[in-house]
């Protein structure tokens, strides 16, 4: 990593109520400004927890979060506007029209009304939601819906987006303008923090990349430094399975 | 504030989507009032208009018999029916039959008794040497008896009104007999002739009137107790949409994005409540347009608020506030939409029936009365008959206001622990 750390967590703890295990156990990492992260793990592996700590969701149990120079302890609503968070939920009301979300979304960042007007026009065309901006959202597809979650998590272009999960379960062509978006706004700085079970996708995408299992990093370092590191693998996913096996996971 | 003004607009624009919500929180308790001011009302007024229908059998025909039934025909709550000639068995058979609900047998010589009855107590009151003032006969019972005979499914507080009617004539009876003998007695052992004695129903006057304060004298009726009652009970009602569209938000990831977002999560809180404030407000003055304009549609007497305009409001604030925050409280505890609709509209129900808008209190037994105090519906509703049937004003109104607000606080308090559980 040359880049200055943007983002840096040390020694990271989070242990649930009755779990038998911290779900996140002593994680530490660096992620430098406009990097594309990303966090891979099997399910439980707690990709999830370490975002939700990051965006402020979860109050970790010890450690420490830095982000771009600000401790999240102090700082978290200095922090919050730095952020942009895309959740694995489809978290915007399916009552709503897209453009009614997005207006409502736009007023919480603190956005005018005219920025409102121009960034969700551009927005929704860009995500080839122009003609279906006066349309409830539940009348989406789920693909659609996708596309409408992301926007609202980047209409107010966050320094950094969190993104958890952000490709599951739709169809290719919406997959296809939402990474191709990603690496965009990398292109323009923005630092991307990403988890995906999708092995494919992180590697083209990526920058750097931890492999999480059981709540604590077992691997870290460009996509092409894990490949020279584990000669006997093909790509990343055998990597990830080399290093989580393949026993299935609850 | 643009943050506060968007939410609201969010939350309306979601609202009146929801035809479901609107239908429970207008749409519901417009028939709620309807059908139960209608109900009450003809339950109020059964003794006024629908007479109960009594069947006499007079064999006593002399001044008791005769009396007690042009007594009972002159009353406005019993329809008479009189037939001479039929035996007690066949009294009881119409009763059984549900002819009618009451049955009234006037024993034979029945004037007789009471008349004899008085005579050996006016006779026990002269000293011995005065002597035999009158004569008695031998072959008569010591008491008259009338018989009352009840159909099974008539009300104990029927019961109450026609014996308390009937033991009112025989006292009027009985006083114009014992004077008619005090009369005979003066012209016998002083040769005095008295005039006759008049009416004995007049001696005391009972004059009715409702304790309200004020000039302003408000009747009460069905509209002025079951609006309030009913508009309360409606108002608490918003606990279940308003419950289940915090526990939606929260399922659906949209409350995790807006605690990312600084400040957002507290105005998104306060959007939602003050939403529902102006829901709930909205309903009461809809409650009270129905009682002014629907009611009396419907025969019923208008709605009457008196002069305590500002106490109304004052009061309709601190119950929305107490149903608003309640319906956070839960939306904010239960985990699932069937938990909080379940808990939201049984605890509801509860409330209202200890609170006493179902049975008044006054009905209740000491410990349920003890329990009706506790519930905020309670507060509302005595508040709400202090200014609509007492005419009380605002600084009488302040316990029941400050309980209200006091309750609202708790919901507030319990709201934001719960609120901070996701974070741990």
């Amino acid at each position: 990593m040359g880049e200055k750390a943007i983002i840096e967590i040390n020694k990271l703890v989070k242990h649930y109520k009755n779990a038998d295990a911290d779900a996140v156990d002593s994680m530490s990492l660096r992620i430098g400004q406009g990097e594309i992260y990303g966090l891979l793990g099997p399910n439980g592996a707690g990709k999830t927890t370490t975002i939700s700590m990051l965006c402020g969701l979860l109050r970790p149990d010890s450690g420490d979060i830095i982000i771009d120079g600000l401790n999240l302890k102090t700082s978290a609503d200095k922090i919050k506007s730095l952020i942009g968070v895309v959740p694995q939920d489809i978290a915007i009301y399916e009552e709503l029209t897209a453009k009614e979300n997005l207006g409502f979304f736009g007023k919480m960042y603190g956005l005018k009304n005219a920025e409102i007007k121009n960034i969700s026009n551009s927005l929704l065309m860009r995500f080839r939601l122009g003609e279906k901006a006066g349309q409830r959202a539940k009348t989406f597809s789920g693909g659609m819906k996708r596309r409408l979650n992301l926007i609202a998590g980047i209409m107010h272009s966050p320094k950094i987006l969190f993104l958890d999960e952000p490709t599951v379960g739709i169809d290719v062509q919406s997959k296809n303008v939402i990474l191709e978006f990603l690496k965009e706004i990398k292109e323009s700085g923005t630092t991307i923090v990403y988890t995906s079970h999708i092995m494919e996708e992180a590697e083209k995408l990526c920058s750097r990349i931890s492999i999480m299992d059981r709540g604590k990093e077992i691997a870290s370092g460009t996509p092409k430094d894990l490949l020279e590191k584990n000669t006997d693998c093909k790509n990343l996913e055998d990597i990830f399975l080399k290093l989580t096996g393949r026993k299935l996971r609850e | 504030m643009n943050k506060l003004f968007a939410t609201i607009k969010k939350e309306i624009l979601i609202l009146s989507r929801d035809k479901a919500g609107l239908a429970m929180l207008f749409i519901m308790p417009v028939f709620l009032v309807l059908v139960m001011t209608l109900l009450q009302d003809s339950t109020f007024k059964q003794l006024d208009e629908k007479q109960l229908p009594v069947l006499i059998i007079n064999h006593d025909a002399d001044t008791f018999g005769l009396r007690i039934l042009e007594c009972m025909k002159s009353s406005k709550f019993f329809k008479i029916t009189e037939i001479g000639n039929i035996g007690k068995q066949d009294l009881i058979q119409k009763i059984e039959k549900g002819d009618y609900l009451i049955g009234i047998f006037i024993n034979e010589n029945a004037t007789k008794q009471i008349r004899q009855s008085i005579q050996v107590k006016i006779q026990g009151q002269f000293p011995d040497e005065v002597g035999q003032l009158f004569e008695y006969e031998d072959s008569l019972p010591g008491q008259a008896r009338v018989e009352i005979f009840f159909d099974p499914i008539l009300k104990s507080s029927y019961k109450q009104s026609i014996l308390g009617s009937l033991k009112h004539f025989s006292a009027m009876v009985e006083a114009r007999l014992m004077f008619d003998i005090y009369s005979g007695l003066f012209k016998d052992l002083l040769d005095i002739e008295l005039r006759p004695a008049g009416n004995f129903d007049d001696i005391v006057h009972f004059d009715e009137k409702y304790a309200s304060g004020g000039t302003n004298q408000i009747i009460p009726n069905s509209v002025q107790h079951n609006v309030p009652a009913w508009t309360i009970f409606a108002m608490f009602f918003i606990v279940i949409p308003l419950a289940s569209n915090i526990i939606k938000e929260r399922h659906s990831g949209v409350s995790a994005r807006l605690l990312t977002i600084a400040g957002s999560k507290l105005t998104s809180n306060l959007g939602k409540g003050v939403t529902y404030f102006i829901v709930g407000f909205i309903q009461a003055i809809l409650m009270l347009l129905i009682g002014f304009f629907i009611l009396p549609l419907f025969g019923l007497p208008s709605l009457q608020i008196g002069g305590n305009v500002l106490a109304l409001f004052v009061v309709t604030i601190a119950v929305v506030m107490a149903a608003t925050t309640y319906g956070i409280a839960i939306g904010n505890i239960a985990t699932t939409e069937q938990q909080s609709s379940i808990f939201g509209s049984i605890s509801v129900v509860i409330l209202a029936a200890i609170g006493g808008v179902w049975v008044p209190t006054f009905m209740m037994s000491d410990l349920m009365l003890d329990l009706s105090k506790t519930s905020p519906l309670n507060w509302g509703l005595n508040a709400y008959y202090d200014i609509l049937l007492r005419n009380s004003g605002l600084i009488d109104l302040l316990p029941g206001i400050a309980l209200l607000l006091g309750f609202s606080f708790v919901c507030m308090f319990l709201s934001f622990l719960y609120s901070k559980r996701g974070l741990n």
